[in-house]
Order: structure tokens, then sequence, then C-alpha cells
């Protein structure tokens, strides 16, 4: 485990090119942790009974139908066989920031995606991909063929992030474009206003689907380690302002935080599964960490 | 307030260097690309103001912290406001020390003049090698420049009690005057005195503020060495009732006795020596005091044998001032004086012997004349030599040989009372011989009826009366009948006059004698057969002025005044020889013993003595001398305000002179701080440098705070 945790820290990952290794290096990883799916209990609606045989969980038996049929069936659920997932990138040019990171907000997403991705299409979940800027700019229709894979890698590997962002206009189209219950994974350093983007998030939710929000931010964004005078220049609107960067750390820090305990609380009271991030972690724990904390919940 | 190195103030022109920074020198920010700025936007008010507010702070206290570098380098210092531009000059320094007696007052076993001493020679010990010194006591003698430093050390050292001192005034006058002097030197007068409120008096303030008005760059300063409270027993001025007895008169003394801050009763005692004795201790007494801590101590010795008599009178108990403990006197008792009454008959010579030698109290009373009568017709075979007093009461016109006789007689010293009555002529006493006596030629009898009246009893032939002056009745005792002078002599003294202002006593010095001659007798029985009275003075009701007039003037004709036998130190004492006494040289033993051979011109009839500086008994003696022995003395005591500690108001002290002349002292650190004051100024520039740490400090810590990395 030692010896593998090593492999698992982004400069490592970075001179490993090709996204389908890096993704499987950080499921591997991560799998070595675990023995059931992670993805147990996503989805709770019953399809069908099938006859019991020996190895399946003498929980799953359904002892009303015993007792009507005198025989073992058990409850197959939905999420077995169909749990539709969507990755929905942010492709808005404050993504592709880094300060002082190995990789930008956008690759650390990537990497995130094509993990979770990896560890759907393992289940034999089907899995689409949605990029955004200001509209929805790209789809891949979710399947759950191997090759998916590779398809939606080799896809986010061409992206750039240089749009100007609407996140809340992309989700309401998303919510307009799903007929199934999905779970839809957001990968957006939520550079926005946040109350339209919450009540996007809300609608989406209304809409019966599950929702990750993976809120990524760059280190800097997040400690505001700039020392003396700067120009600070918004990568989107262009907009610039100059500062005295150590007197303006300890609001910064407090406005950032503000942030994210809004998003936190909204996302806790909407039922959706809000992931702070930020691209100095290591993104094998963190997916961990989210992981089985959704898996003791669950 | 002054700068030692001005030309570093320029320094402060580098305010401006963070001001430079400030405004003009700003640096170019770095370029970064942020997309969180919005979180940035939205605090952006807010902390620009607080920013803004700590940037102008900031350089508050950088600028001042510049600014205040450049104060303290230059460094600053508070300067007196005398000696102005005379900043480098050499210093003249006077050195007064109160060494009058009063300073050997011992307080933590030290006397006030040896702690005077050594503040002066710590104060010598800092004065630059070129300073010029003059140590000034207040000794008669004048101080001056002492050459160098050391040997004002040595000065001060060797510095003796006083006295006799002089005035303080006079002394600080002096110390002004020679600091003055030197016009090229910083000039200053370091006075170390206790104070005392006997020496600065309103007189002193003004004398000193008159001299510091004609010197105008001296400055003062004033040491205080005395004692705040101080606790003291002392003698007063001595009071001898007679300074000459005659045997069996009893020695009579009285000493007033002060006492501050002690409880117990002192207790007084008297001791005597005689000129061949050892002092011996004769009496003692408790003084009652009163409240005000005041008593009288009073003593009477009889049976003193004729000679000197000396002795002292000290108080038995011990205090911090030991100076006026002891008071000095001496007495003599004296034989009896030889009158010669020369009379007519016996009832001229009768009221004259009754008025000198009382017949009924001769029983060992103290007698102060001898008196012998004798008639007018034997007077040519007399020797008047043994006669201390020759006295011719209503005298006849005589022989001239015996005229010759007396005017030789009284050359040589001898007293002579003329008493003009109605047996004077013209034509006897007109001639010359009688003339060389005798006031001036008898002129007319007056019949214009009078009395005496003596104007001034300042004389010494009637001063033994001015106690009496107003209680004496002289309209009592009228006088009918006087001679009157047609022209008065030269050498004439009117000593009294009648009422009507013609003369009534006249004196004429003869040779070393002294001649009285009164214009009217003192023999004229009450009722003479065949003729008027001329007077009713001795014959008059209750005639007890007379006596007191023969006794004074038969005093005074044998040239016994009862002079004091006291002095003060430093006074010169003269001494009248005895009129036949022929003294060429004299031993002088004063007090510590020591014995002095001096030698007298011949023909002077007075020692003058000039070296009395030692308080105590002196004696003088001489083994020869055509008269035989001699032997006199005196007593020298310190001035009875010497002894007075009370202490002058230190405000009253400082209010009576200008602030920035005159600096009172009490301790050497305050000397030091106006000496350093005086000189160059208190220097700052310890405060001036805290200031600049403190600025500094601050700063960093406000920058510290305003930009730290993380919270």
């Amino acid at each position: 485990m030692a010896t593998l945790e090593k492999y698992l820290k982004p400069e490592v990952i970075r001179q490993i090119s090709r996204l389908d290794l890096r993704a499987q290096f950080i499921v591997k990883g991560f799998l070595q942790g675990l023995h059931a799916s992670p993805f147990h209990g996503f989805s709770v609606e019953f399809s069908e009974h099938r006859k019991y045989t020996s190895g399946d969980n003498p929980d799953d038996i359904d002892w009303l139908v015993y007792a009507k049929t005198d025989k073992y069936y058990v409850k197959k659920f939905e999420a077995e066989t169909n749990l539709t997932g969507y990755l929905m990138m942010d492709l808005s040019a404050s993504m592709a920031y880094s300060y002082e990171q190995e990789l930008t907000k956008f690759e650390y997403s990537i990497c995130l995606a094509a993990a979770l991705c990896y560890l759907m299409i393992h289940q034999n979940d089907p899995v689409g991909l949605i990029t955004f800027g200001e509209k929805i700019i790209d789809s891949l229709p979710p399947k759950s063929k191997r090759q998916q894979i590779g398809n939606i890698l080799s896809h986010l590997a061409k992206l750039k992030p240089r749009e100007k962002t609407d996140i809340g206009r992309s989700l309401n189209q998303l919510a307009a474009m799903l007929r199934h219950s999905s779970l839809v994974m957001i990968f957006s350093d939520l550079l926005a206003d946040p109350d339209e983007v919450i009540a996007s998030l809300r609608r989406l939710r209304h809409g019966g689907h599950d929702v990750i929000l993976f809120h990524v931010l760059d280190q800097a964004e997040v400690e505001f380690p700039f020392e003396g005078l700067v120009e600070l220049e918004d990568p989107e609107s262009h907009e610039s302002l100059e500062l005295n960067a150590d007197a303006y750390r300890s609001d910064y820090l407090e406005e950032i935080q503000l942030f994210r305990l809004t998003y936190e609380r909204e996302c806790r009271q909407s039922g959706i599964d809000y992931v702070p991030l930020d691209t100095s972690m290591q993104f094998d724990r963190a997916l961990t960490e989210y992981l089985v904390n959704r898996r003791n919940f669950g | 307030m002054g700068f030692l190195t001005p030309a570093l103030l320029v320094g402060a022109a580098l305010v401006a260097v963070p001001l430079l920074l400030h405004l003009v020198m700003r640096r170019q920010p770095r370029k970064l690309t942020f997309p969180a700025l919005q979180f940035v936007r939205k605090r952006q008010q807010a902390n620009r103001r607080r920013l803004n507010l700590r940037h102008w702070l900031l350089l508050a206290l950088r600028c001042l912290l510049v600014a205040g570098l450049a104060f303290a380098l230059a460094r600053p210092t508070l300067k007196g406001t005398g000696l102005r531009g005379k900043e480098g000059a050499p210093l003249a320094v006077a050195l007064v020390v109160d060494n009058s007696l009063r300073m050997q007052y011992v307080y933590e076993n030290q006397t006030r003049q040896e702690q005077a001493t050594e503040m002066a020679r710590w104060l010598v010990e800092r004065l630059p090698g070129d300073s010029q010194v003059a140590v000034v006591d207040r000794s008669r003698t004048t101080g001056g420049f002492v050459v160098d430093i050391s040997t004002a050390e040595a000065r001060l050292s060797n510095l003796a009690p006083e006295t006799s001192p002089k005035p303080l005034e006079v002394v600080v006058r002096e110390a002004i005057q020679l600091v003055a002097d030197r016009a090229d030197h910083r000039q200053e007068v370091f006075l170390f005195s206790d104070l005392s409120a006997a020496e600065w008096t309103e007189e002193a303030f003004d004398s000193i503020n008159e001299s510091l008005l004609e010197s105008p760059e001296v400055r003062i300063y004033v040491v205080d060495v005395g004692v705040k409270k101080a606790r003291n027993m002392s003698l007063g001025k001595l009071e001898l009732r007679q300074n000459v007895l005659r045997p069996g008169q009893p020695l009579h003394i009285e000493v007033p006795v002060a006492v501050t801050d002690f409880a117990e009763a002192p207790l007084v005692e008297l001791f005597l020596s005689s000129s061949t004795e050892r002092a011996v201790k004769r009496g003692q007494r408790h003084v009652e005091l009163t409240d005000a801590g005041t008593g009288l101590a009073a003593f009477e010795l009889g049976d003193l044998p004729l000679g000197l008599h000396q002795g002292s009178i000290r108080l038995a108990a011990s205090d911090p001032l030991e100076i006026d403990n002891t008071r000095f006197f001496t007495v003599e008792v004296r034989p009896p004086a030889r009158v010669l009454l020369l009379g007519e008959n016996s009832s001229d010579t009768l009221f004259m012997r009754e008025a000198l030698s009382p017949a009924l109290i001769s029983d060992g009373r103290a007698v102060q004349f001898e008196c012998v009568t004798q008639r007018f017709s034997q007077a040519s075979t007399l020797q008047l030599e043994d006669y201390t007093v020759v006295c011719l009461l209503d005298p006849p016109p005589l022989t001239e040989e015996f005229w010759k006789t007396l005017t030789g007689y009284a050359y040589n010293g001898g007293g002579v009372g003329i008493f003009l009555g109605h047996r004077a002529q013209l034509s006897g006493f007109n001639e010359a011989t009688v003339q060389q006596m005798l006031p001036g030629k008898l002129k007319l009898r007056s019949r214009y009826a009078t009395h005496l009246r003596p104007r001034n009893l300042a004389h010494p032939a009637l001063a033994g009366l001015k106690d009496y002056s107003e209680t004496i009745p002289w309209e009592v005792y009228p006088v009918w009948k006087y001679w009157e002078f047609d022209d008065l002599a030269a050498d004439v003294y009117v000593i009294a006059r009648f009422a009507n202002n013609r003369p009534a006593l006249l004196e004429r010095p003869v040779g070393r004698g002294r001649v009285l001659c009164l214009t009217t007798p003192f023999s004229d029985p009450i009722e003479p057969s065949g003729r008027e009275p001329w007077n009713l003075l001795p014959t008059g009701p209750e005639p007890w002025p007379f006596v007191a007039i023969s006794n004074q003037l038969v005093g005074y004709l044998a040239q016994q005044d009862n002079e004091s036998l006291a002095f003060f130190a430093g006074e010169t004492v003269t001494l009248r020889l005895a009129p036949k006494q022929g003294v060429s040289n004299y031993v002088l033993r004063e007090p510590n013993g020591d014995s002095v051979r001096r030698t007298l011109p011949p023909g002077e009839n007075t020692i003058a003595i000039g070296t009395t500086r030692a308080l105590g008994n002196y004696r003088v003696a001489s083994g020869g001398g055509s008269s035989g022995r001699l032997e006199m003395g005196f007593s020298i005591n310190a001035a009875a305000d010497l002894s007075r500690l009370e202490r002058v108001d230190l405000r009253q002290l400082a209010s009576a002179f200008p602030a920035e002349r005159v600096q009172i002292a009490e301790t050497l650190k305050d000397v030091e701080l106006y000496v350093d004051i005086g000189r160059s100024g208190r220097e700052l520039f310890s405060w001036a440098i805290t200031f600049v740490a403190l600025v500094w400090s601050t700063e960093h810590l406000l920058a510290n705070r305003f930009y730290r990395s993380t919270p």
C-alpha cells in the first residue's frame, strides 16, 4: 500500500500521460482498500425477482414471496441493472487556472472524472459526458461498454477550457435533457453567482436525479498565498484589481470560507453531495474519503 | 534647548525618503491571473480604507523615526540660561566654605565643615584641569586663585574653624568679585553653607543681589550642608556685675542658657583658676527652663583673693555643637586705691571721706578707696606718689612749689581733683603754674542760682550714673554759687554743665594723669559760719547722688575703669597699663598654653593684642618693670549669634535671588545636576534615543501586525 501510494501522487500520475492508465492507477489504488462496490445502494428502485442460488446474500431473500410460493427468491434492484451516470465538466476559462500546482483545476477534474468513469464502467453502468460553458457545449451519450472509457477519456483529453461560464443555465439545460433518474457528477469551480447555481441544482435534484457536486478550486484560491503588491486579473472577464496581498489575505479567506459553507449548507438541505476539493489534495484520498462516507451514509 | 552637534539636524531632511518612497517610488505590482476575483472585489472598499489608514500611520511613524534619529544624534541639551555664549571656555570657580564655628555642628559623625570640605573636594576633583580655582573662607584673610587644583585641595583640607568670621555676604561678594575678574572664563561660585537664618538676612540678600547685578555673568550654587532639625544647648553672653572687684566684694555671674530639643534640664558648672592654679570647679547649677527652652544660670562667689581670676562656665552635657557650651570670663581683685583728701579743716574732707569709704560700714565689707585726710598747710610735706588720687577740697591759694609738685604728680599718671569753692581767689589761681592744672583763668563767682544737670552721661567719669539718669532729682540740690572761667584752655573738655549751660565739671589731661575741676565745692556744710553755702550737693535731702558722683569721679581719677575684660574673637584687645607701670616687655599666654614674648615700645601705656582668634582666657604677665609685677588678663568668647542654628526658609532663600543666577543644592547629586545643566546643559540624548527606539518598535509592531502572512 505504502509503495502504491507513492504512485498516486499527482506529480507521479502526471508522468503517465495516458488518461486511461491514470484512471486505472487511481481506481486500483482505491479498490485495494475496498471489497464492496462503493455504489451499492445508489439506486433503490426494485426491478425484478430471480431464483436464489447459492452464493447470493441471504439478506436479499424475499420472505414474502417465500411465504406465497415456498421457494427462495431474491430481490433485484434497478441500480444493479442500469444506473446512468453523467460526468459534467465545466469548460470555463477559470478552470484552466493553476498557480503553483502540477494540475490545473480542469486537469484535476479530468483525473477525478476518469477515475469515476472507470469505476462505473467497471460495474457495467452506463456513463455519459457533458461539457458546458455558457451552455452545454458537447455531450457523449451514456454507454456501459468497455470502449466507452476510451471514448470519454480521449474526448476529455482533447478539451481545452476557454469559455465563459453560466453554470445555472447549463444545469437547467441538462435537467431538461435527462429523462430517467440519473447520477449527475458536476466538476466545476462554481465561480459564478451562487444563487443561480443553487437554484439550478435544486431543480436538477427535484427532477429525481442524484447529484454529486465536486467543487474543485486551485490551492491558491483556497489559501491565497500571494505576498506584497499584486495585480490580479480575472481570466474570464479580464477585469484586474491592484491590491496588497498581505493585507487582504484574512478578508479573502473569510469570503472563500463563507462561499464554500454556503454551498455546503444549501447542498445538504437539498440532498446533494457536496465535495469541496482543491488541487493540492491527492485525488485518490479525496475520492476514497468521499465514497467511504457515501457508502456509510447510504 | 540647545544642541551639541547641531549640524546633524540636517539629517532630519531624510524624512523626505519615506515620503518619496511612499508617494513617488511606488512598487510595480506583480501581475497575476486569479479567477476568484469576485471574492476579492467584495471586500475591496473597506479594505482599501483600512489599508490607507495603516499606510499613513506607518508613513508617519517612519518619518518620525528619521526625524527623531536626527534629533537624537544632534544631542539635544537642556541649557542653563546663564553663561550663554561661553561654552568651552575654561572655568573660574570660587569655592566659598563657611568655616564659622557654627559649622562645627556634628551630624552623622561629621562636622558641617567637614562635610562642606568633602563636597568641595569632590567638586574640585571633577573640575577640568585648566580651571582656575579660588578657595574663599570666612577668615580675615582674603582668598585668591590658587596655582593648581591640588593646592586648592590642600587649602580645603587645611581650613580651620573661624572664631571671628567675616559676614557671609562680604565673603560671597569677595568671591563674586574674584571670579568676575576672570572675564574670559565661565564664572561660578560654589557656596557651602548651613543656611543659618543668622547669616541669610535681608541685608545679606540685598548685598549679594547688588553684587550679582555688578557681575552679570557669575552664577552661584548654594550647597546646603546644614541639618534640618538641629538640637543644641548653648550658653549666651556672660554678664559680670563687676569686672574689677575690691577685696570682700563677691563675684556675680549670670549667663543665659538656651536649649533646643533636649529634654533634661542642663547642668551648668563654674570653673575658676587664679594665676597659678589649674581650673577648679567652684559651683554647679541645674537651670530651670521656661517653655521656650531658655533659662538663666547665676553664680556668686565670695572671698576672692587679690589678683587676676579667670574661669569658665560650662554645660556639663554634650551636644552636637560644642563651641557654645563654654563661656570664659576674667575678673580682677584689686586693693583699694589710696586717696588723699586735702582740706583746710576736717569738716572740708568729711563729706568726701564718708562718701568714698564710709566709716560706719568698714567692718570687712568691700572698700573701693582708702582715704587719707590732710590739711593744706601740710601739703608740701606729703609724698604724693603714695596716693593714686589727690583731691583739693575748696583750696585756698597754695604755694607755687606745691602746684609744681602736683603738676609733676599728674604728669606721671596721678589723678587730681580740684573742687573750687569760696577760698579760691583770682590772684592765687591765675598764675601760670596753677593754670597748667586749671581749665582756665578764674573770672568771677557767679551768683546765678542753678543746679547740676549733666545732659550726657557718656563720659567715663559719669558713666556709672547712666542707669539712674532719669531718677536723680538734680533740682533738689541747688547750686547758688560757682566759679566762672575766662577762657578755657584748648585741651579742656566739659563733662557736665549746670542747668544754665555754664560748665560745672571740666577735665584736662595732664601728662598721663587726669585732672578734674568742679566749679562748685563738695565740702560746704549746710550752714557755714559767716557766709551763705555755695550749694546743697552733699547736704541736700538723701544725698545719694553726691555719693555716687564722688565715687565715680575719684574712680575715674584713679583710672580704675570698670572696663569689661571680655571680648569677642578677632577683636583687638587694648589693655591700659597702670599709670606708673613701666613695662618694656611682656609675655602673652594664650588659651592653649603657648606663651609669646613681646616687647612694648618705650613710653607706651597700653598693650594692644590683635591675635585673639582662639577662644579662652588670655593672660598678660611681666616679671619686671619699675613698679613690680604686671599681671593682666582677658577672655575671648565667640559671638552669641554664632550658635543660632535656625535655618532660613529655603523658599525665601530661593525667591530672594534671580532663579537663573543662584541655584540651591541639597545633595551632591543636585550639585552634579546643576553643574551639568549649568555647564553644558542636561544631555537629552538618552531620552531622545529612547523615544526613537519606541517609535521604531511601534513601527515594527504595526508593520508586522498589518502584513502578517497568516492569521
